[in-house]
């Protein structure tokens, strides 16, 4: 059985990609910071990160690059819902969903997936990833 | 103090005037007296001489034993010397010439000077010794021709004079007015200076020399203040160009700035809500997969699943103003394209109520903006025209057309021009000021987002185009955006760089 790890700092989230992925019969173990999930990467190897990219502390890009480096095999899903969450000052380049999504793949996420999804799109998108593997 | 000053013509005039009232008498009186004094000198001279010579014939001659020879002589003395009156008197015995004038009498006294009998006659008495002859001559002459004479050569030095007062006074008044025409044409740019017209040039011909340097001086002067005010004026209309420039952008980065906090704020929301539905759908979602089909609460789940999914949309939508913006993709396009297919799909959307007219130019050039937003934004110009029409009749006019426009250095640029007019409510300047502000809206609660115009603004400024705005109270509203057109040239190159 392959194992997943789901990175968010929200704990309804976590449940609900863990409930869904669960379902479609994965392992899945959940972290709620980046620092966290290289703990429990480090503990047990995981197949899959799947991690949301803004998060207080360490954002979800410098994870991404923080566990390629530290794991070079796992394979790595970008979620966010966007927005340049936490930025209350004017900015001139507000840095938006898009945006950070884009700097995710560019960190080395395989596939980015828009908040909110529905359980198709997310149970889709796993295989699709670790499909890659096996193919 | 000042009124009570005379002009300088008047002052020189008075002074010459004055001046001559006091030399004239005296020289009146002075040469009086030396024409009196030399005519009378040439009438004693004359008729002592005559006299003189008239004893000495009395004498030498020895008349005075022939009566005959006495009364030729004192005749002679009458008819040719001048005289008046003619008497010899000898030893008792007088002898006086019938010719003289009968009424003048011989005074007591003799020794009497020119003028001073009264009479106006002038005796000479000379005593004649001859023989035992003891005899005196008295001889009268009459001073009333001399007196004529003098009193000739006085009118006459007294009408010189006054013709000479005449002169001097009318040469006075012209070098007067000649010295005080350029004082006074100074005076008059002088007084120009400081009213602040520089503009009057000072052209002072005069023959005096601290005059015409004054004149110099002063044009010099003028000419200095003519450029230090022209150097003036030129940096106050700079300043005050400067002053709109920085109000207007001043204006610029503030409805910036709330578009970026509303953006900001936007998105944090977003975030959260997004964050919010991502346990509803799936957690609803996997429900509904594990109930049966036939069960009863599957219906209730699918409308939280559709809520959810609206939720989604919303947020999407709300995104999309901040978003969108970020990620528009310039492209050359045709406007009359854009234009043509928001046109096309509105038409479907107008009510019947509202006609459509176009104006739309047969050849534009390409313009740098992003379609998809472009359609984006004349569908809300529209859509908002026709809300402002809304329950009427009304027309909606849409152009497009070249036109070059001066840009801050002057030099025209080329531009499309793309206007949308309504017939509608219009607006009042108040509302024309914030209606491009997120979430001002006139609708009525529900209605509207009032985004819509906000989203149109960021759009524009996104082309780095720019957008106008002209309303009227019951006339209607005209937006009208004006897009940079791209040259011919630029787009070559951009079409060559696709191809390769």
């Amino acid at each position: 059985m392959q194992s997943i790890l789901v990175v968010d700092d929200e704990p309804d989230v976590r449940d609900a990609v863990k409930y869904v992925l669960n379902r479609a019969g994965y392992s899945v173990r959940t972290a709620e910071s980046a620092m966290d999930a290289l703990a429990e990467l480090a503990r047990n190897p995981a197949d899959l990160v799947i991690t949301d990219i803004i998060m207080p502390q360490i954002n979800g890009v410098e994870a991404i690059e923080a566990i390629r480096k530290a794991f070079p095999s796992v394979r790595i899903i970008a979620i966010s819902g966007g927005g340049n969450f936490g930025v209350t000052e004017y900015q001139p380049t507000a840095i938006t969903t898009t945006a950070y999504l884009a700097s995710a793949e560019k960190a080395g996420a395989l596939l980015v997936l828009t908040k909110p999804f529905e359980s198709v799109e997310l149970i889709r998108s796993v295989e699709q990833v670790l499909g890659i593997g096996h193919a | 103090m000042a009124e009570l000053r005379a002009t300088l013509s008047i002052y020189v005039t008075a002074c010459v005037v004055v001046v001559h009232l006091v030399l004239l008498p005296a020289l009146f009186f002075g040469m009086g007296y030396v024409i009196r004094k030399s005519h009378e000198d040439v009438f004693v001279e004359h008729t002592s001489t005559f006299s003189r010579v008239l004893a000495d014939e009395f004498e030498v001659g020895a008349a005075l034993d022939s009566q005959k020879r006495i009364e030729d002589l004192l005749d002679f003395a009458i008819t040719h010397g001048g005289a008046g009156y003619a008497e010899l008197y000898d030893r008792g015995h007088s002898t006086r010439s019938l010719y003289g004038l009968p009424e003048i009498k011989m005074p007591r006294s003799s020794n009497l000077r020119f003028g001073q009998a009264g009479d106006g006659i002038y005796f000479v008495v000379l005593p004649l010794v001859h023989a035992d002859h003891r005899a005196e001559l008295r001889l009268g002459f009459d001073e009333h021709p001399t007196q004529e004479r003098i009193q000739l050569a006085l009118t006459q030095m007294l009408w010189l004079l006054a013709g000479y007062l005449a002169v001097a006074i009318l040469i006075a008044i012209i070098l007067s007015h000649r010295l005080s025409r350029p004082i006074q044409r100074l005076q008059a740019v002088s007084r120009a200076i400081s009213s602040g017209d520089y503009t009057r040039a000072l052209n002072v011909n005069t023959g005096i020399r601290e005059l015409h340097e004054l004149a110099v001086d002063l044009e010099a002067m003028r000419h200095e203040l003519v450029g230090v005010n022209d150097r003036l004026q030129a940096k106050i209309k700079e300043k005050e160009i400067s002053e709109v420039r920085r109000e207007e952008l001043q204006k610029q980065l503030r409805h910036r700035q709330r578009l970026e906090t509303v953006g900001t704020l936007a998105s944090g929301i977003a975030h959260e809500i997004n964050n919010v539905l991502v346990p509803i759908i799936l957690f609803t979602d996997t429900a509904l997969q594990d109930l049966p089909p036939s069960a009863v609460p599957r219906a209730n789940l699918e409308r939280v699943l559709a809520a959810a999914r609206r939720a989604k949309d919303v947020v999407k939508k709300i995104l999309t103003f901040s978003r969108e913006l970020d990620e528009a993709k310039l492209a050359l396009i045709d406007l009359r394209e854009v234009v043509a297919e928001a046109l096309h799909l509105f038409s479907v959307l107008a009510p019947p109520t509202i006609e459509i007219r176009t104006e739309i130019d047969e050849s534009l050039p390409f313009v740098r903006a992003d379609a998809t937003l472009a359609a984006h934004l004349l569908m809300n110009l529209f859509t908002n025209a026709y809300q402002a029409m809304e329950g009427a009749k009304g027309i909606l006019m849409i152009g497009l057309r070249y036109q070059e426009h001066a840009d801050d250095s002057g030099i025209p640029q080329p531009r499309v021009e793309f206007w949308v007019r309504d017939t509608g409510r219009g607006m009042d300047a108040a509302t024309v000021e914030r209606i491009f502000e997120p979430f001002f809206t006139t609708r009525s609660v529900g209605q509207g987002t009032g985004l819509g115009l906000s989203v149109v603004h960021g759009i524009v400024e996104s082309f780095g185009a720019s957008i106008a705005v002209e309303s009227k109270i019951g006339v209607g509203t005209t937006f009208r955006i004006f897009f940079p057109a791209v040259a011919r040239l630029e787009v070559i190159g951009d079409l060559t760089a696709s191809v390769v």
